[in-house]
């Protein structure tokens, strides 16, 4: 868990003596945490659903080839409903939709995480230097 | 927006660990600094203890969570297959002829309403699936699992809303189980701050204390070293 890297003599004399934590640093140092865990978790998702869309958008490729009259069995929660190929088609199509909506969504949490994150990252190196260690 | 730290308020009774601008508000003199130092790492491992409770019933949550909305997506589906039987003729499932006075728009649906009846594969076990033939515009009620040895048939209505109701409920826990592993993140992380700084606080006392030559007489040392105690220069 804490990182025992410890300092060098010299590194601790160029940090000097005025290195105390202040309030506004241990705030920053936990909205960095706290950030970086839900960073983790949004890519995550994020993965998941773009291999959930993928896997869709192979299905809607596959069924362009069958038959129209053709009927195909469609799972639907836990049981495979034998269904028209148009009507298949239409469930997947909004499925993708969905997907898509939600995948645009996760990117852009993502984003604006990775952003703050970098933000104080500046902030905290800034202040601390080598005192403070901020990777992974 | 943000939930900012605050050392009085504990979501689901969860104790702050408070955050002290001045180290010496942690620790008063070097005798302390053993003490404190245990005193924190104690305070670390419970906390860690509480995170991992609540991470494991945070991931009971998130399997449950697919599972409700698959439950619900089925009796979302016989809804509106039944739905749009209804609005057709009564017919016996056969002959899509009988269906010609139906709406032109409802064309795609006509050829499943005109047989009214739909196969499933639906799993018994895991590799184990059972064919079965259902006819939507008969189905009024389906019969749900509430645990506990216990089915219930409910009407369509009635099993879509308390479904949803269940899947709100759920992510409702699932939020609020995140809400306090972050909580419990922060103050293990405050708490972690703490300890390197009550640390680093000791060293520099120590330092200072030696080079003034005040220092006293450390026990795991073993040597008999009188000199720093007595000089008082």
């Amino acid at each position: 868990m804490l990182s025992r890297r410890m300092l060098s003599r010299e590194e601790e004399e160029s940090v000097g003596d005025e290195k105390e934590v202040r309030k506004v640093d241990q705030e920053r140092i936990n909205r960095f945490s706290r950030i970086h865990s839900r960073h983790k978790a949004v890519e995550q998702e994020l993965n998941a659903k773009q291999k959930e869309k993928e896997d869709l958008e192979e299905i809607s490729t596959e069924l362009e080839l069958a038959d129209e009259d053709d009927k195909v069995p469609y799972k639907i929660g836990d049981t495979f409903f034998t269904l028209p190929v148009p009507e298949v088609q239409e469930h997947l199509s909004s499925s993708v939709e969905k997907i898509d909506t939600q995948v645009s969504k996760l990117e852009e949490r993502l984003g604006e995480l990775s952003e703050e994150m970098s933000d104080l990252k500046e902030a905290l190196y800034g202040r601390f230097g080598r005192s403070i260690n901020l990777e992974a | 927006m943000d939930t900012t730290n605050n050392t009085t308020s504990n979501p689901r009774g969860i104790p702050s660990f408070p955050f002290l601008s001045n180290v010496n508000e942690y620790v008063k003199s070097l005798s302390d600094v053993e003490a404190t130092l245990t005193r924190f790492q104690e305070m670390v491992s419970k906390y860690t203890f509480m995170q991992q409770n609540v991470e494991r019933r945070a991931v009971g949550l998130r399997e449950k969570l697919p599972e409700m909305k698959r439950t619900l997506e089925v009796v979302r589906f016989l809804r509106k297959k039944r739905g749009d039987t209804k609005t057709a003729p009564p017919s016996d499932g056969l002959g899509d002829e009988e269906d010609e006075e139906e709406d032109v728009d409802e064309e795609l649906d006509s050829e499943t309403k005109g047989s009214g009846e739909i196969e499933t594969t639906f799993s018994l076990q895991d590799t184990l699936y059972a064919k079965a033939t259902i006819k939507p515009a008969e189905i009024d009620e389906v019969y749900l699992w509430l645990g506990a040895n216990v089915m219930v048939a409910y009407p369509l209505a009635e099993a879509d809303e308390l479904l949803q109701g269940k899947l709100e409920k759920a992510k409702d826990s699932l939020v609020a189980a995140e809400e306090d592993l972050e909580f419990l993140r922060v103050q293990i992380t405050t708490l972690e701050v703490a300890i390197a700084r009550v640390h680093n606080w000791d060293v520099g006392e120590k330092r200072k204390l030696k080079s003034q030559g005040l220092l006293p007489a450390e026990k795991d040392d073993g040597e008999d070293d009188g000199k720093g105690k007595d000089d008082k220069d």
